[in-house]
């Protein structure tokens, strides 16, 4: 016998008998006529735009002839329809520029996701079993409208709540427009990490209320105070090409990159210099370095201008922020400070960039409007190598409607209503739901899930059952991205104004409703009709571009868009949000205040830091199981929840590499694996965000754990957005390794060697 | 494990590791329309994937008896029906659509045309099965397109039709059977002119 007849009896033998009577299963499923003709074999490629994240980037998709399994009038079966098969960036889009990330790679298993609700669901069981049963678009229309109809006649249209993730786009004009009409209060909005402390900075600063787009490629040095932007901050895509072209697009010139955070993201790994400070001081070393430049006269204090004279001293040079009192302050030496200051001032051009944990603490506004500061001192505001806002169309006023007050901040997220027009949830007597999942996000001591248990009807438009949808009492699933027309205005990644548009690139699987067009057909079938002037999502998109002068000598704005799959260009006049927000009234200047951290340092000696993972983002992206099975870039970690902790404590503590430990606060706890690396400070453990949900399909359910549901309720106090790393914990070992850390190909090179 | 999962009607999870947190239960009853399955593997049986392996094609067996010989000698031309033949790789199989551009009017009282005018009505289409073609392990791709070009006769590769009712696989399609016409016709016998 060769060895080949070998393999094949060895693979035959045993299995064979099991499989026999598989039988071939083409001969039972029903196969429907295609809907379309295709040429076999032959791939198009169609625009569309990525949905996982703000950054809204252009997609290319690979469309070819498949199999697909199908609903077609209630039945299921198998038709061969032009599906999407491949996702990469698109090459011509002013954001990602052919780039695309591994999460957007991965969103093609959004629409083939094997989980994905595919009609209409009316909750047959107790809130959050998840059972449920099924129900005719007609009948569930039926019910939305009379539940409204229900509050306008008893004259209680504020009763309406509307949750939605924050953004701009046309999607979120038209849900103010129908909560608007219909006489509800606007949205309620909340995104874990949304980025609020910043925005409100950069309008205290700047007078622009939205998130800076870096000229990375154009710098000589690069300051982060903890922005992952090669990760999962703001535009990553654009923001990485960019990183490239600064690192090693220029011949014979190196940008130079420094990062300072306690705990080494994904980015700083990529950094000359890694500068721990105590977490919630990177305000001060920011001021520490302005003190240098200022007093070096490298650059005078009135450069800064606004930005600077916000900031308490400032006129006098900073005093109180000399580099001993830095260093005592922040725990990085005085010495370095200097040093940084010079090389900070003198390669020029030179940006300093803030996002992420430094934000997220009770003093985070005191730590944005301070490197704002020093980004003003050295000249680097809408300056070839620094930080820019990109123009942003006013989506309401090219629709010729009445939006919110442009650029006036959003409110903050509330469960329970103070002003009568204040966005809610808790009080709501209808709440619509669309995207955001706070049941997950939020911290449990806000007690969101009790909240929610008071709203008597709940509508979710969710196409997975998440621990949010599976409180729905009805689920009116959306189209997946591919089947609709989708659209995002990027906030930043470009220094032109940019819309993205896309046309459905493949007929729907299932039978779904894009959500736009559920919203203005519930708005025309109420007793009193909302009268939006659309009978569909894309006719207002039609109307929106429209209003754009057109890119190209050869179509109209709105075809080409289509054709290109975004709009780009000079914002027409009087379509602008407004480019400089007044200066606040003048309140005290900003002066550094100790963050405040829930939990004593004696019981609680370790500061927590969730972070926003590679994989997941703030979790929304955990059934994706491409993401599931991507190993982290630092701790090659997948399909796990992790725990990072300084190699000196856990030798403290007697805690090895994949040890089971309970990481405690004073509002909950949570076990999770070991990880031990050095990129950490010894004070601070931190976990990735998105594991540990109780319900989110197959992949995700029953996986790892929530570092969320640990955080204390601490708020930034200006904006009201949650202080994510000014939680304290305490950190016990609860058992040896139990094979819940799955690491790719075993573990750590490095670390096994280094431990030999 | 496996095979028992397998036996069981279920489908088997290779890759992940199991759910590692044991406070938290996932949330279990099945929601009503979903058609379920995991993400499409390359073989649609563990049976199919092992027949595979061992290069045992299955014998086609088509939804309905299509009489080739029928519409070959009404002088039906090949590409009517395998309409992607000179577009593109795959000739392509006709749906129940192309079939009733012709038998809207033909022949509508003869049994097999009335059945499938009856599916058509109902939204249904023909299972049909192939009969000639390359899995991808083969490593091999085929387009039809180019061979069109070069006037290469369908019966070349497909046998004589015309006197066939269902097709039948009477031509093997091996290596050797590939690059002995190339040769002749001094076509390219580069390896990645096929393998790529």
């Amino acid at each position: 016998m060769d060895r080949r007849s070998f393999i094949k009896l060895t693979a035959v033998t045993g299995t064979s008998a099991a499989l026999a009577s598989c039988g071939v299963p083409e001969n039972q499923l029903i196969r429907f006529v295609p809907d379309e003709d295709i040429v076999p074999g032959v791939a198009v490629w169609k625009p569309g735009v990525c949905p996982l994240c703000a950054a809204g980037c252009g997609l290319t998709v690979r469309v070819m002839d498949a199999d697909a399994d199908v609903a077609r009038n209630g039945q299921l079966g198998v038709v061969r329809i032009a599906a999407a098969k491949k996702l990469e960036g698109a090459p011509n889009h002013p954001v990602n520029r052919g780039g695309l990330c591994a999460r957007g790679q991965a969103a093609i298993q959004v629409t083939y996701h094997p989980d994905r609700i595919t009609q209409p669901l009316k909750r047959a069981g107790e809130r959050g079993d998840g059972r449920y049963e099924a129900i005719s678009w007609d009948d569930a229309l039926a019910d939305v409208v009379s539940r409204l109809d229900g509050l306008e006649e008893a004259g209680n249209q504020r009763a309406l709540a509307f949750l939605s993730r924050g953004g701009a786009s046309h999607r979120a004009v038209l849900i103010e427009q129908f909560l608007a009409r219909f006489g509800a209060p606007p949205p309620a909005v909340y995104e874990l990490f949304g980025d609020e402390v910043l925005r409100r900075a950069n309008a205290t600063s700047f007078g622009r209320e939205q998130l800076p787009t870096i000229d990375l490629a154009n710098a000589m040095f690069v300051l982060s105070f903890g922005a992952d932007f090669l990760g999962t901050w703001n535009s990553p895509v654009a923001q990485a090409a960019a990183y490239g072209v600064m690192r090693q697009g220029r011949p014979g010139i190196r940008g130079g990159f420094v990062q300072v955070e306690s705990r080494m993201s994904q980015t700083g790994a990529s950094a000359d210099e890694w500068v721990p400070a105590r977490p919630g001081t990177e305000g001060v070393l920011a001021l520490g370095l302005a003190h240098v430049i200022m007093a070096a006269a490298l650059r005078p204090a009135s450069a800064a201008g606004r930005a600077g004279a916000l900031v308490d001293g400032w006129s006098d040079g900073l005093r109180s922020y000399t580099p001993e009192q830095v260093e005592k302050i922040t725990g990085v030496a005085a010495a370095r400070v200097v040093r940084l200051a010079r090389q900070f001032a003198e390669m020029r051009p030179s940006v300093a960039v803030v996002a992420g944990p430094p934000l997220a603490h009770t003093n985070g506004l005191f730590t944005a409007v301070a490197v704002n500061a020093l980004n003003a001192l050295v000249g680097s505001i809408e300056q070839p190598g620094g930080v820019f806002f990109t123009p942003q169309v006013d989506l309401a006023a090219a629709l010729k409607m009445s939006g919110r007050a442009a650029g006036a901040p959003a409110p903050p997220f509330r469960l329970q209503r103070e002003g009568a027009d204040d966005p809610h949830i808790g009080d709501a007597q209808v709440l619509l739901v669309d995207g955001a999942n706070p049941v997950f996000t939020a911290p449990r001591v806000w007690g969101v899930d009790q909240a929610l248990a008071k709203v008597p009807y709940i509508v979710s438009f969710g196409s997975f059952l998440d621990e949010m949808a599976v409180l729905a009492d009805l689920i009116l699933p959306d189209h997946s991205f591919l089947e609709a027309w989708r659209e995002a205005v990027p906030e930043s990644g470009a220094t032109v104004a940019v819309a993205s548009v896309a046309p459905p690139v493949m007929r729907p699987l299932y039978q779904t409703r894009s959500t736009p067009d559920v919203l203005l057909e519930v708005g025309r079938r109420l007793r009193r009709p909302l009268n939006l002037p659309w009978q569909t999502f894309d006719q207002m998109l039609a109307a929106a571009f429209a209003a754009l002068p057109s890119a190209s000598p050869d179509a109209d704005a709105w075809t080409d868009a289509q054709a290109k799959g975004a709009w780009s260009g000079p914002v027409p006049p009087g379509l602008g949000r407004a480019a400089s927000l007044p200066a606040p009234p003048a309140a005290r200047p900003i002066a550094f205040e100790e963050p405040r951290f829930d939990g004593d340092a004696g019981q609680f000696p370790f500061h927590f830091l969730p972070y926003p993972s590679s994989a997941f983002l703030d979790g929304s992206l955990a059934h994706l199981p491409w993401l599931q099975e991507m190993p982290d870039p630092l701790t090659s970690a997948m399909w796990s929840s992790w725990v990072e902790i300084n190699p000196a404590a856990a030798e403290r503590l007697g805690i090895g590499q994949g040890d089971v430990l309970e990481i405690a606060s004073a509002h909950g706890s949570i076990r999770a694996a070991a990880v031990l690396t050095p990129g950490i400070a010894p004070d601070m453990v931190a976990m990735p965000v998105g594991q540990g949900h109780r319900t989110f399909t197959r992949y995700a359910s029953g996986r790892g754990a929530n570092p969320v549901e640990a955080l204390a309720p601490m708020t930034e106090p200006a904006t009201g957005a949650l202080a994510w790393a000014a939680t304290r914990v305490r950190v016990s070992r609860v058992g040896p390794p139990d094979g819940r850390l799955v690491l790719f190909a075993g573990g750590m090179r490095e670390h096994v060697e280094e431990h030999r | 494990m496996c095979a028992a999962a397998v036996a069981a009607g279920a489908a088997c999870s290779w890759y992940e590791p199991a759910a590692s947190s044991t406070s938290i239960a996932p949330v279990g009853p099945a929601l009503p329309g979903q058609p379920g399955g995991v993400f499409t593997t390359a073989r649609p049986t563990v049976g199919a994937a092992v027949d595979d392996f061992l290069n045992r094609p299955s014998e086609p067996r088509q939804p309905i008896e299509f009489p080739h010989d029928v519409h070959v000698g009404k002088n039906v031309a090949c590409e009517f029906c395998h309409e992607g033949v000179d577009k593109g790789p795959a000739a392509g199989l006709p749906s129940v659509r192309t079939c009733m551009i012709c038998h809207e009017a033909i022949a509508t009282d003869r049994p097999r045309i009335q059945q499938i005018t009856a599916l058509r009505d109902k939204g249904l289409d023909l299972a049909w099965q192939r009969v000639y073609g390359f899995d991808n392990e083969d490593s091999v791709r085929f387009n039809h397109a180019p061979h069109i070009r070069a006037k290469v006769e369908c019966a070349t590769c497909h046998g004589n039709v015309a006197e066939q009712t269902v097709a039948q696989r009477s031509v093997e399609h091996t290596m050797g059977f590939c690059v002995n016409c190339h040769n002749e016709r001094q076509a390219p016998v580069e390896c990645v002119i096929c393998h790529y």
